[in-house]
């Protein structure tokens, strides 16, 4: 695939991927903008190199969530070690959502974000890419880099959680 | 894949998606950025690498000067700590020379004639 061609290619999925980043991060604004343009630099450089075992859109998430959990990795180091911000730049992801997305208000999407927050990360991941991604869950599962099984019992719990936890949320 | 029970949560994911694709940045914002910050990151790595070579050196320098001035202080002239008691010569026997050398028959040795 050509660099112009990848480029048009992320262009199109540039909306799906910010989200998906917003869920890696906990929908912290600016860690999942830090972690989509990683992701960016890494496709177009070529450091991630599609190719063509699974659909692009599945390679992209896959790159995406990678790289979130080095961002997350780097971050947990930093605060061990501090010559390493030296050596890992400054600080960009800690997993919690920033204070814009905190006060976000009561309205149906921030119930679905506090319920989704409540689930366990891989539950979190396996719902967001099937209802919110559109993928399969055998995709979704190539995403999160769990086995299908694995994939489908975290999506039958989770949905089973969410939806209680969404009967329990105050409207 | 989704079932019809599931419409409500479709429903629900469906307007987060929108809510974020509504706040979500430009691709071309997105990349420029990306690329921007790409030019930044070898002169921070550079400046790292820098601080953690001259942290080697120091500690190289360090290292050597103290087992320089560890191996000084373990060098020990025997001679010049040589001691001597004032009474050395009570122990000294009488004809202690002829105890060290083999006695000897006369200035030429024996004479192979007479054996």
């Amino acid at each position: 695939m050509s660099p112009a061609d990848l480029t048009a290619e992320l262009e199109q999925l540039h909306a799906a991927a910010f989200g998906w980043a917003l869920s890696c991060c906990g929908w912290d604004r600016s860690a999942a903008e830090d972690v989509l343009q990683a992701s960016y630099l890494k496709l177009l450089d070529g450091r991630a190199r599609f190719d063509g075992r699974s659909s692009l859109r599945t390679f992209v998430f896959g790159v995406i969530a990678r790289t979130a959990r080095e961002v997350r990795r780097r971050a947990a180091l930093r605060r061990w070690i501090p010559l390493a911000s030296l050596l890992l730049g400054p600080e960009a992801v800690d997993g919690r959502p920033d204070p814009a997305t905190a006060l976000v208000g009561a309205d149906e999407t921030a119930r679905l974000m506090r319920a989704l927050g409540r689930l366990s990360a891989r539950q979190r991941q396996v719902l967001h890419l099937v209802f919110y991604e559109d993928l399969t869950i055998a995709e979704a599962a190539a995403v999160a880099g769990v086995s299908l099984g694995t994939a489908r019992t975290h999506y039958e719990r989770g949905k089973a959680a969410l939806k209680k936890l969404l009967e329990e949320e105050p409207e | 894949m989704i079932e019809r029970d599931d419409q409500h949560l479709n429903k629900a994911f469906a307007a987060l998606r929108r809510k974020d694709a509504a706040a979500s940045p430009s691709f071309q914002a997105t990349v420029a950025a990306a690329r921007a910050r790409r030019a930044g990151v070898p002169r921070r790595r550079d400046l790292g690498l820098a601080a953690v070579v001259v942290v080697a050196v120091i500690a190289v320098v360090v290292a050597s000067t103290w087992r320089v001035q560890k191996n000084d202080r373990l060098v020990i002239d025997l001679a010049t700590v040589r001691w001597q008691a004032p009474t050395d010569f009570l122990l000294k026997l009488p004809g202690v020379e002829l105890l060290r050398s083999v006695p000897q028959l006369g200035p030429r040795g024996l004479d192979r004639r007479i054996l």
